[in-house]
């Protein structure tokens, strides 16, 4: 049973001589091989990757020199022919080339890219071809991808050039921070779903809720669906959307463009022998009449209708007809995944008879909801698409710029180089620069919307918080952005189809819950197209009949058989199911038959009222797909969300039924995620603590890597004393946890004791925490740019070190003789951490460190830019801030169970057991009844055995069942070390030495310290800074604010009747002022101080009831008279009196004063 | 590197200045590691940052051999 082992010697061995041809965790490679894969179809692939697919069905632009409308001019061609990516490199003026690694990005804080070359190729007058590559700036390129430099290297070659041993990639590296593209589930390619949704009757006056929607997906990967909506009088039309417009066209008008057709064809390829359904004929007779309106009885008619409706949308020059336009119309918007009309034509058809069905009730609606119905939207491809339209819109950009010189009268000569170079110049040619910023916000800047829901958030930045969180980031689905506001809960619902693809348990608590899932850990998603050419072929021999000899086969009677979205034939339901048998035994066979072992087989069967049936074959890229066993032949079988819903499969051997079970699952822990599995004895947690668990093993602070000298994130978390569990699940080696460890094996007692541990507080041993127990550290970068407010091209003004001038001697001392700090050294807050000499103010300035909490210095790197051509402007440091563990940190078990470090308890006082072991952790039992966390009992126990027989104890879950107890196993484990059978030992109070008198349970368990710490949280104020305009408290704990009493506070207490203490909060903490104020008229804002005169000091005056002296007023005594600050004199307004306000109410009455609104106060007694 | 740096035990010429508690200052200089060969060399401050003997773009700074005490408690 126990697959776990510590394998120690093997560990250090590994580290220090990595191994020198393949990693020893291919599961963790295996993870990322979606972001991977993904990233390398791009570039490779038996059609030269999915770029020169894209730019091939981007085809060329023609543009005309003339301005005259009667005459066209000269004609240019030009497309892109190729794309190409190069690696990594830099160079400079010293040496020529050099390639550039990730982790030189990562330390430099810039972008890990390649050059994006095209190879722009145009004709003039249908002439020779010209081609020139373009230089179109810098890509972000993808760690280990086909285009990274550290592609194929060993865990030895990685190790040299600064990674860490197993550094699978998967992310890029914009401006130093790792950010990934996340996966995005998007509706199945390529499969017409028929859809209820009341959105659809809001289209117009007559559209109902019924629909059938297909997303067609282009072999470049890009998607463009198509909806046919049911009207409620029986018409089809179909949707689609053009550059985020939409469009609504008649069904019959596109089928009569697709092909030349009749009325008849049409009648028969929907309803086949269904003759008699009246429903059917009524609705398909109107449809055919409604179509008459428009008189265009032929495909050229019908299409050259198209095109002129069309021909602006698409920007159609005048030398193509109509009929070209409409021909370009079906070609980039209808069924975009087929290329050949008559298929089109056929799955039009077989699309109109589906929604036919679903308005009939002969078949349900589907779940646009459920994983069957799902594919997910992989980074690289998401990548590729926007690459394609950025070099659309660039050859968009060259047009535009021929246009604005031809507009402008200047002399165009396409076949002169001279001219076409002028062309380029003018343009923007930076691609790379683009998808920088599309890596770095995640925005997605485009005119036609990539047929997606969302315009942000497609990436994220893979934090390095610890191992758990940085490998998690790659396994993670979003459902999109979108779904995240609906008010509905229906998308977020777990659904059983997705069983075996996505955790069941890993997805946060609160506002992502459900939307954001993560795969489960044996899931792959395909990145493949996969080779499908002999399946039409076979299945013709399986006794499908073609479609072109069965005109009139339709309708759910018959399996209709769709490879890919293609109608490939049809048979009998019998037949199908044969044929679905038959491929799937051939495919887990051998490869001999031509059957790749990723196909999906799906096949629907008849049903009452159920799936539309059919037999549809999936073998597209961006499918999941995940390993069982097929039982005929005891070997490994592919299976997809579409076919599974069908299937039987047997989750362990002993339920397999004879002829019911095709399939039995490797092992149920196939259907967590990775971090799922590490939970230990998850099986006898209550699912919410296993879920809260997935969430704190992320926010533990842990080990997150090993080379971080050569990192400089921002943050960084540190665990000084990592431990390898001693229980730990089978998985947990095979991803190789224990090269970034999270956490430590506690002794835990389950005791009230002291009355600390009450709440989910826990008691951890003052000495325990001596010896360095869950000691960290947290690293904090600071990057120092001294030509940040340099313009480019500007000389350097700041330069590093001290200059001839005079300046405090202290910094001297602080700082090394280069003016940066000397490492190892302590700084506290305003300690210079940098001295630069300014050519500008001409004297040595410092940076200071803005901590409030003191720091060592660790490192301290020098930055060459680009070129290193000149001095050092820019350098980073690295703080070190040491992070012990005290009162208020965040510590969890394994379980989600956590609580809060309430006391360091002195050794002497805890209590000890028979053989004086003293726990670590005090933990109270009242955490246990009510969250039924039985596994973190499980686990105490097998760790206090593990740690007694000096064994790892594997915490796999399903291993025990109700026949073999996890206790009855430990149990005896225990008594054959000594130990009472249940755990539980008798303790003595650490105090007064008396026996407990009840035994305590004792054990070992794994404990996570959680990155949030009372340091970085803590928020106290007396007094501290306020805000100018109104004199209240600033809030912000950066700023050294106060927390605000709000309403529901103030209601608080007032319901107490604590008027004086809500007076102290809301008034004199505040912004207690002392004004004056007239007592006359009763202003505030009159008031102000005479200038004091020789015998007497000056006071307060209103100026408003104050009387100016001038000429006018002669008789005036010169001892009433009085000065203001300009000179100004007056008589009067001395009634004033000083009163205790709240500052902002000056504030009000100001503003007040602006709108002519006056106040005036009362002030009493008189 | 053929003097030991860092702390040099008094002799008789600097004994003087010990009793008298005079610190002689002494210049350490600035050493720097390169991230990609980590060889050790000094670098003036208008030099281009780049390692002398390959030519990389990032360097560390050595730690110091100045004594470096902190308060022990």
């Amino acid at each position: 049973m126990t697959k776990a082992k510590f394998s120690t010697l093997e560990q250090v061995d590994r580290f220090q001589n990595p191994p020198k041809d393949k990693s020893a965790y291919p599961l963790l490679y295996e993870s990322v091989k979606p972001h991977i894969g993904s990233f390398n179809a791009l570039t490779a692939g038996p059609d030269g990757g999915l770029l020169n697919l894209a730019v091939k069905e981007i085809g060329s632009r023609t543009i005309f020199d003339s301005n005259d409308s009667e005459r066209l001019g000269n004609k240019l061609q030009i497309r892109v022919d190729s794309v190409q990516i190069s690696k990594p490199y830099a160079t400079d003026k010293l040496s020529a080339v050099s390639t550039t690694y990730p982790s030189e990005c990562r330390e430099t804080l810039s972008s890990y890219r390649g050059r994006l070359l095209l190879k722009l190729t145009w004709s003039v007058n249908d002439g020779k071809e010209v081609s020139e590559v373009r230089d179109c700036g810098l890509l972000p390129v993808m760690v280990q991808s086909n285009k990274c430099n550290l592609e194929g290297m060993s865990p030895e070659q990685l190790v040299q050039h600064r990674e860490e041993s197993d550094e699978f990639g998967g992310y890029f590296i914009v401006n130093g921070i790792e950010k990934i593209i996340r996966m995005l589930i998007v509706p199945r390619r390529n499969y017409p779903m028929a859809i209820v949704r009341s959105s659809f009757a809001k289209r117009g006056a007559s559209y109902s809720h019924y629909g059938v929607q297909i997303r067609g997906v282009r072999p470049d990967q890009t998607a463009l669906t198509n909806v046919l909506h049911y009207l409620n009088d029986g018409n089809v039309t179909m949707r689609f959307s053009w550059r985020k417009n939409e469009y609504l066209v008649p069904v019959i008008m596109i089928l009569r463009a697709l092909i030349e057709t009749n009325d008849r064809e049409i009648f028969d390829g929907i309803v086949g022998s269904d003759v008699g359904n009246s429903f059917l004929t009524d609705r398909l007779e109107l449809l055919l009449r409604t179509y008459k309106h428009y008189n265009l009885n032929s495909q050229k008619e019908a299409l050259s209708y198209l095109g002129n409706k069309f021909r602006v949308i698409f920007n159609a020059t005048p030398d193509c007809t109509d009929v070209d336009v409409g021909k370009e119309v079906l070609r980039r918007i209808v069924l975009v995944h087929l290329s050949n009309n008559q298929d089109k034509f056929r799955m039009l058809l077989f699309m109109i008879r589906k929604l036919y069905a679903l308005v009939a009730g002969d078949c349900a609606p589907e779940n646009p909801d459920s994983t069957q119905n799902h594919e997910i939207l992989l980074g690289g491809f998401l990548y590729g698409m926007i690459i394609k339209e950025k070099i659309e819109e660039y050859l968009q950009s060259i047009r535009g710029q021929v246009q604005i010189d031809i507009n402008r009268g200047y002399a165009c000569n396409f076949s002169d180089q001279k001219y076409m170079h002028r062309v380029f110049m003018r343009i923007n040619e930076n691609i790379g620069q683009k998808l920088q910023y599309f890596l770095s916000t995640g925005n997605l800047v485009s005119e036609t919307g990539l047929d997606l829901q969302q315009v942000s958030g497609f990436t994220v930045v893979a934090e390095k918080i610890n191992f758990h969180r940085f490998l998690a980031h790659f396994r993670m689905v979003h459902r999109g952005a979108f779904f995240a506001t609906l008010k509905t809960t229906a998308v977020r619902k777990l659904l059983p189809e997705s069983w075996g693809f996505v955790c069941p348990v890993h997805t946060p608590d609160g506002s992502p819950c459900g939307l954001l899932n993560h795969l489960a850990y044996k899931c792959k998603v395909t990145t493949e197209q996969l080779d499908t050419s002999r399946i039409p072929e076979l299945l013709y021999q399986l006794g499908v009949s073609p479609t072109v000899s069965a005109a009139a086969i339709s309708g759910p009677n018959v399996c209709c058989v769709q490879l890919d979205g293609r109608i490939v034939g049809w048979c009998s339901h019998k037949q199908g199911r044969i044929v679905a048998d038959t491929l799937r035994f051939w495919k887990v066979e051998s490869l001999e038959h031509g059957i790749p072992l990723e196909l999906e087989v799906g096949y629907v069967p008849p049903s009452q009222n159920g799936q539309f049936p059919g037999l549809y074959l999936f073998g597209g890229r961006s499918r999941m797909v995940r390993p069982v066993k097929y039982l005929p032949l005891e070997k490994e079988d592919m299976v997809g969300p579409f076919e599974q819903v069908y299937m039987n499969i047997a989750v362990q051997p002993n339920e397999i039924e004879n002829n019911v079970h095709t399939h039995v699952e490797f092992s149920p822990t196939y259907i967590l995620s990775t971090l799922a599995n590490l939970t230990p004895y998850s099986d006898f947690n209550q699912s919410p603590r296993n879920m809260y668990q997935c969430q704190m093993g992320k926010q533990t602070m842990g080990t997150p890597g090993v080379a971080l000298v050569h990192r400089s994130d921002n943050k960084l978390y540190r665990l000084q004393s990592g431990q390898s569990p001693i229980v730990k699940a089978g998985l947990y080696d095979d991803f190789g946890m224990d090269n970034f460890p999270n956490g430590t094996n506690a002794v835990v007692a389950v005791i009230a004791y002291t009355g600390y541990d009450m709440d989910d507080a826990m008691i951890v041993n003052k000495s325990t925490v001596e010896r360095g127990f869950a000691y960290g550290s947290m690293y904090k970068t600071e990057k120092i740019d001294l030509s940040m407010d340099r313009r480019r091209g500007d000389p350097i003004t700041q330069h590093y070190g001290f200059g001839d001038d005079t300046f405090p001697d202290e910094w001297r001392e602080k700082l090394d003789t280069d003016g940066l700090p000397f490492l190892g050294g302590y700084v506290e807050e305003g300690d210079p951490i940098c001295a630069f000499y300014d050519d500008v103010l001409g004297r040595t300035r410092v940076k200071t460190y803005h901590s409030s909490e003191p720091g060592y210095i660790d490192e301290v790197k020098m930055i060459g830019d680009e070129r290193a051509s000149a001095e050092c402007q820019v350098m980073t440091i690295k703080f070190r801030l040491r992070r012990g563990p005290i009162i208020g940190d965040k510590f969890s078990s394994r379980h989600g169970q956590k609580g809060v470090c309430s006391r360091k308890w002195p050794q002497i006082d805890m209590p000890f057991s028979e053989s004086g072991m003293q726990p670590d952790v005090i933990i109270n039992p009242h955490a246990f009844p009510s969250r039924m966390t039985i596994g973190m009992f499980v686990e105490s126990m097998a760790g206090k055995s593990g740690a007694l027989h000096g064994i790892s104890q594997d915490c796999t879950p399903w291993q025990f069942d109700e026949s073999d107890t996890p206790l009855e196993y430990f149990g005896n484990q225990l008594a054959k070390a000594g130990y009472n059978y249940y755990g539980n030992e008798p303790m003595y109070s650490g105090v007064t030495g008396e026996e407990l008198r009840a035994d305590i349970y004792i054990g070992v368990v794994y404990y996570q310290r959680l990155r949030h710490m009372v340091n970085d949280k803590f928020q106290v104020r007396s007094t501290g800074p306020v805000n100018s305009l109104t004199m209240q408290p600033v809030k912000g704990r950066k700023r050294g604010g106060g927390i605000r009493i709000g309403e529901m506070e103030r209601d608080a207490l007032i319901g107490h009747g604590t008027s004086f203490l809500l007076q102290d909060r809301l008034l004199n903490c505040s912004d207690y002022t002392q004004s004056s104020i007239c007592r006359q008229c009763g202003s505030i804002l009159s008031t102000q101080m005479s200038v004091s005169r020789v015998g007497s000091a000056g006071d307060v005056r209103c100026r408003r009831c104050a009387k100016r002296v001038d000429s006018s007023v002669l008789n005036a005594d010169e001892l009433d008279i009085w000065e203001d600050g300009q000179g100004n004199k007056f008589v009067g307004g001395n009634d004033t009196t000083t009163v205790g306000i709240p500052f902002v109410l000056k504030y009000l009455d100001s503003e007040l004063n602006a709108m002519g609104i006056r106040m005036k106060y009362d002030v009493d007694p008189k | 590197m053929s003097s030991r740096e860092g702390f040099v035990p008094p002799s008789a010429a600097n004994l003087g200045n010990a009793a008298s508690g005079i610190q002689s200052v002494k210049n350490y200089g600035c050493k720097y590691i390169c991230a990609q060969c980590a060889s050790t060399f000094t670098l003036s401050p208008k030099e281009p940052v780049r390692c002398k003997e390959c030519g990389h773009r990032v360097l560390y700074k050595a730690r110091t051999k100045r004594m470096v005490q902190f308060e022990a408690r």
